[in-house]
């Protein structure tokens, strides 16, 4: 089998070098915004008469081979102007364009886009965009507009509830997902444990979520590849954008340090400290902060240099004897050069840290723990004809991970400062992507991306009788944690584990007719880097561990077929996908084990796999005044961890039970019906509603089958894994923005946004706690719902 | 340039509660509960032994009390070669001495005294504990584990969520340069596992609050129980199930498995583990420990 698919994967390579008969020139150039010269992604520029085209990539950049000929070429992204242009090719040709934001006429409200809409030619699929005008627009809890609450109303995207960091794609784990901010990785996702996501809408210029058929440029992760870029900053004139919201408020500037080459943005975001949480008095804090920066600098035609820059930090402290403090920083250099009008090239050098700190004053120590990574990427895009673009590249990150580290905070305190092993790994990958129109209806993307990870020396590793740092107990059938037999110190230069991956990718899209399209992608993945966290959704104190001489890295398997439709000229788009995936080494923890502050976290961690499968369905309106989708997904998520195999010891080979008798077992985040309603009405140039229900079946979870008491305690007695759900959750949420009248005809512009989250007060259980009441000392079963309903109003302005 | 207009509007109901409601619970066959912690105070003549047992039913149910067939006690010193051996052997067979209370004590009616002398401990000694229940046999055993005292306990004055919270102030000394691993006991069936990880050697001071209220006047007795990493595991596992922090956070709950397992049909050669029948085993534990109690009263 592997065989014949690399054979396949030559043939196509070489069917290029048929393609090159003809004498061809190049159009190539920038699209941006006439207003703020800001570039725009995902512009088509097409060519009609040849019924080809392509697209600007993540810098605005296009580049189109054509033969000798006169043709019009047209430039069109929905919410502005189509431009329109003759061109005489007969040498290779340098255009820009500038398009202009399409005025909204008094009765008809254009809202709709091409980063949404469905292209049912391109062999990409499982993917879905989400402009940051229809994230701002979702009606989301206390109104402050957010990009991973509104993922949640796509199809397959699914979180573990209100108040849960993180976000599950297709039955993966939270960690699966890489969260790319203009190219840098974000380690934790959310403020203030799940309330709000780190990403300022106002900042934002695109978002996609690849959820299968990955491209190989990316990798690391398993799941899903949420890609986030920040806008480049105005570089005509000085702009303000911001809001007032009833928990945060954000403010944000942009404008032109040098007239058309130069770009500043700057953007932070507060909420308000001691309103939110207000269980306490005031002495209690809980609050975040985050800050988004950017320059753009066009040196010349041929080059152009970004910076940007993110730090956001949540603090909590109860009583200044319990402070926690923690977030993300990311800087960033990215170097756009271009080559040849055909061949684009961008140079990404880029700092990323996650940090968390906490200190517990009644106990007597601080503590913190993180992870930090050096990242080197160079990606080149070859444009070589209208039938073929190559992609490839390269990518090394240096990762220093911090387990955690103990320190007395004062003298009299009885800690003794330690810190955690520090751990340190590299990640080296080459790729190769080939995206090609074979025919008239069939497209390919197919590639390559060869992986490498050094798990690299450290102060101290443990060694274990027969390698095995976890042994199982035939008797009492429980995994223990082995104590090691010796402890050796390797040096940093090292090698304590190495893995080479072959993640070969392949989609292609076959169009049917006009209307309908077929496509159909596999993609390998392999994932290094393991979050260890053993609750239903991430917590901030996870610490990331790489793989290494006791952990494997993650392989993915993933299939996906699909059925694509636009209906009635792509009013309405039909988009249909299955799909398969399977995991090896999803690690597993032993019963009762202890993840925070433990140095040899192998001695609690197995190698199990996971599975899930699914269907999605997803039915959008584009246009209209009402516009909005319908998305259901059908879905099953499990993973196993079997008895490891047998060890002969004295003569007797031991059998292991495995973790939960090694019976698969529902993940977390296995949500068998997940159904999203959105949709939004345009009533005139004042008013716009827009409303959104979901219903998530209930989350699986455990339910005591009894109880027993021992020393005084009374404590429930569980079975087997996740045997049992919570109730299904839904909930209905409306918001309506008004946009005074008064805006028209003058700078500054200003909408409200009222919205009320969970309309009809659902009390959905974030968690149902089995325990005993302190009066009656009956056991019960106890629910915690998280919001009910929500009011809120936010004030948006621009000016 | 013009004005920044400040328009504020705060708007917000936050309705975030507990409710006790109803769930329907899957049901399973009844399990053998077996407590059975000895706490070893050196000053008094014997160890009190005592073997309580009971059987589960549904969650909202209490425990049955039960009755065993059989019940003993063997102790001496592991030999360090082979440590499944024991050398010196005693026993101590036990016996239900108040009939229907399911409390297994050394049996008076023998000739020779079944108690166990506090004087006849000493470091390396291992208990194991066989019992018959319901045609089954179920076998534990236990190291006897010692504990340094607690040096002082005394109130303090901070508080962590609410005015009324009671923090004390334990202090004790680590042994140092081993592994030790602690139980603390606070009295209203609160407890705190904890291990030497950070403060090796050290005297260490921490602060516990308590969950109940408490009231000037109140005794609470304080206990440091020395046990060894498995109990500590277990009794830390234990108290997660219990304390249920509600929320997403929350480690998902697992079967807590203690020490004592079915040797039903063991013959070492044909059944030698219990793979095959994974789902047949009891719940508690059997611990031998050394305790050492202050008590405090409440201001």
């Amino acid at each position: 089998m592997p065989n014949i698919r690399s054979v396949l994967f030559f043939v196509l390579l070489l069917l290029p070098i048929f393609c090159f008969s003809q004498q061809r020139y190049t159009i190539s150039g920038t699209i941006s915004e006439a207003a703020s010269n800001e570039t725009l992604i995902g512009v088509t520029v097409a060519i009609p008469e040849l019924r080809t085209g392509t697209t600007t990539n993540e810098y605005g950049f296009y580049s189109i081979s054509l033969p000798k000929g006169d043709y019009d070429i047209v430039v069109s992204y929905l919410g502005f102007k189509e431009v329109s242009q003759t061109v005489s090719l007969n040498a290779n040709k340098k255009i820009n364009f500038k398009l202009e934001e399409e005025a909204e006429q008094l009765d008809e409200v254009i809202v709709s886009d091409d980063a949404e809409r469905l292209d049912i030619r391109k062999p990409q699929m499982s993917v879905n965009g989400l402009k940051v005008q229809t994230i701002k627009k979702i009606p989301v809890v206390l109104g402050e507009a957010d990009v991973i609450k509104s993922l949640l109303l796509l199809p397959g995207v699914t979180s573990a509830g209100e108040a849960s960091s993180g976000f599950n794609v297709r039955g993966g784990a939270a960690d699966q997902n890489l969260i790319l901010l203009d190219e840098a990785t974000i380690f934790n996702s959310s403020h203030l444990f799940g309330f709000f996501s780190v990403f300022n809408p106002d900042a934002i210029k695109d978002i996609k979520l690849f959820k299968g058929g990955i491209p190989s440029r990316y990798g690391g992760r398993v799941s899903s590849v949420l890609e986030i870029f920040q806008r480049e900053g105005n570089s005509k004139e000085i702009k303000f954008t911001g809001g007032i919201g009833a928990v945060a408020s954000r403010l944000l500037v942009e404008g032109p340090i040098i007239k058309d080459r130069t770009a500043f943005l700057a953007g932070g975001r507060a909420s308000y400290a001691h309103l939110f949480l207000p269980l306490f008095d005031l002495n209690n804090k809980a609050y975040f902060y985050d800050v988004n920066t950017k320059i753009s600098h066009k040196v010349n035609d041929k080059n152009s240099i970004y910076l940007s820059g993110y730090f956001g930090r949540d603090v909590f402290s109860i009583n200044e004897s319990f402070v926690n403090v923690y977030g993300n920083a990311v800087g960033n250099f990215r170097w756009n050069h271009l080559f040849s009008d055909k061949l684009f090239s961008n140079l990404s050098l880029i700092y990323s840290d996650y940090f968390y700190g906490l200190e517990l004053d009644f106990v007597g120590f601080e503590w913190d723990s993180g992870i930090r990574n050096f990242n080197l990427k160079y990606d080149l895009k070859h444009y070589l004809n209208d039938k073929l673009q190559i992609n490839y590249g390269l990518n090394n990150i240096y990762y220093v991970f911090n387990p955690g580290k103990i320190i007395p905070n004062s003298p009299e305190s009885g800690i003794v400062e330690e810190q955690l092993t520090k751990k340190y790994a590299n990640e080296a990958a080459v790729y190769v992507d080939v995206e090609q129109k074979v025919t008239e209806n069939l497209s390919i993307n197919y590639g390559l991306r060869v992986s490498h990870f050094n798990r690299l020396g450290q102060d101290e590793l443990f060694v274990y009788q027969n390698n095995q740092p976890v042994i199982f107990d035939p008797f009492q059938l429980v995994y223990r944690e082995a104590n090691p037999i010796d402890t050796i110190n390797p040096g940093r230069g090292t090698n304590l584990a190495t893995y080479t991956n072959l993640e070969p990718r392949v989609s292609l899209a076959y169009t049917l007719n006009k209307k309908n399209s077929v496509k159909a992608s596999y993609t390998r993945l392999a994932q290094y880097l393991h979050l260890l966290s053993n609750t239903s959704s991430p917590t901030p104190l996870d610490v990331w561990t790489p793989s290494g001489p006791f952990i494997e890295p993650q392989l993915l398997d993933q299939y996906a077929l699909g059925y694509f439709r636009n209906i009635n000229n792509g009013e309405y788009s039909i988009e249909l996908e299955g799909f398969y995936k399977d995991i090896q080494n999803r690690i597993d923890y032993i019963d009762g084990a202890d993840l925070i502050a433990n140095n040899a976290i192998e001695q609690v961690i197995l190698n199990g796999e996971a599975r899930a499968y699914g269907l999605e369905f997803l039915l959008r309106k584009n246009e209209g005044k009402f516009q909005g989708w319908l998305a259901y997904t059908l879905s099953k998520s499990e993973q196993r961890t079997p008895g490891r195999p047998a060890v002969v010891d004295n003569g007797r080979s031991n059998l292991e039970s495995g973790i939960n008798f090694g019976e698969w077992y529902n993940t977390p985040y296995d949500k068998t019906h997940d159904i999203a309603l959105y949709g939004n009405y345009s009533l005139n140039n004042s008013w716009s509603f827009n409303s959104n229900f979901i219903f998530q079946t209930g989350q699986p979870t455990n339910f005591p089958v009894g109880q027993f008491e021992f020393e005084g305690l009374v404590v429930p007695f569980f079975g087997l894994r996740n045997q049992t759900r919570l109730p299904n959750y839904h909930r209905l949420d409306i918001a309506a923005t008004l946009k005074p009248k008064k805006n028209e005809n003058r700078e500054f512009q200003s909408e409200w946004v009222f919205s009320i989250y969970n309309v009809y007060n659902r009390r959905n259980a974030a968690s149902i706690n089995f325990r005993q009441n302190q009066d009656t000392g009956s056991n019960e079963a106890v629910r915690t719902a998280i919001f009910g309903i929500v009011p809120s109003i936010t004030y948006n302005f621009k000016f | 340039m013009k004005k920044i207009f400040y328009y504020f509007i705060l708007c917000c109901v936050i309705l975030s509660c507990e409710d006790v409601i109803d769930v329907d619970l899957p049901l399973t066959e009844t399990k053998l509960i077996v407590n059975a912690v000895f706490r070893v105070d050196i000053t008094q003549e014997f160890v009190p032994v005592s073997v309580s047992v009971t059987e589960t039913t549904d969650f909202f149910s209490e425990p049955q009390v039960t009755e065993l067939e059989n019940a003993i006690i063997f102790y001496g010193i592991s030999n360090p070669d082979a440590p499944e051996i024991l050398e010196n052997l005693n026993s101590s067979s036990l016996a239900e001495i108040s009939p229907g209370s399911g409390i297994y004590e050394p049996d008076p009616t023998f000739d020779e005294d079944q108690r166990i002398r506090t004087s006849s401990l000493e470091p390396g000694m291992v208990f194991q504990l066989i019992i018959e229940h319901k045609g089954s046999r179920y076998f534990a055993t236990t190291p006897y584990v010692t504990s340094p005292p607690i040096d002082t306990i005394e109130q303090g004055t901070e508080t962590l969520f609410d005015e009324d919270d009671i923090e004390v102030l334990v202090t004790f000394t680590d042994v140092p340069d081993v592994e030790n691993y602690y139980v603390f006991d606070f009295d209203f069936d609160e407890f705190l596992a904890l291990d030497d990880q950070f403060i090796d050697g050290q005297q260490f001071e921490f602060s516990y609050f308590y969950n109940k209220e408490l009231m000037p006047g109140d005794e609470v007795e304080i206990s440091i129980l020395g046990v060894d990493e498995p109990f500590f595991s277990y009794m830390d596992l234990l108290l997660e199930q219990t304390e249920g922090t509600g929320g997403v956070f929350e480690t998902p709950s697992a079967t807590v498995r203690g020490n004592v397992f079915d040797i039903t049909g063991l013959d070492n050669d044909e059944i030698f583990d219990n793979v095959e029948r994974p789902g047949n085993f009891p719940l508690g534990y059997f611990a031998v420990v050394q305790e050492f109690k202050q008590s405090l009263i409440i201001e």
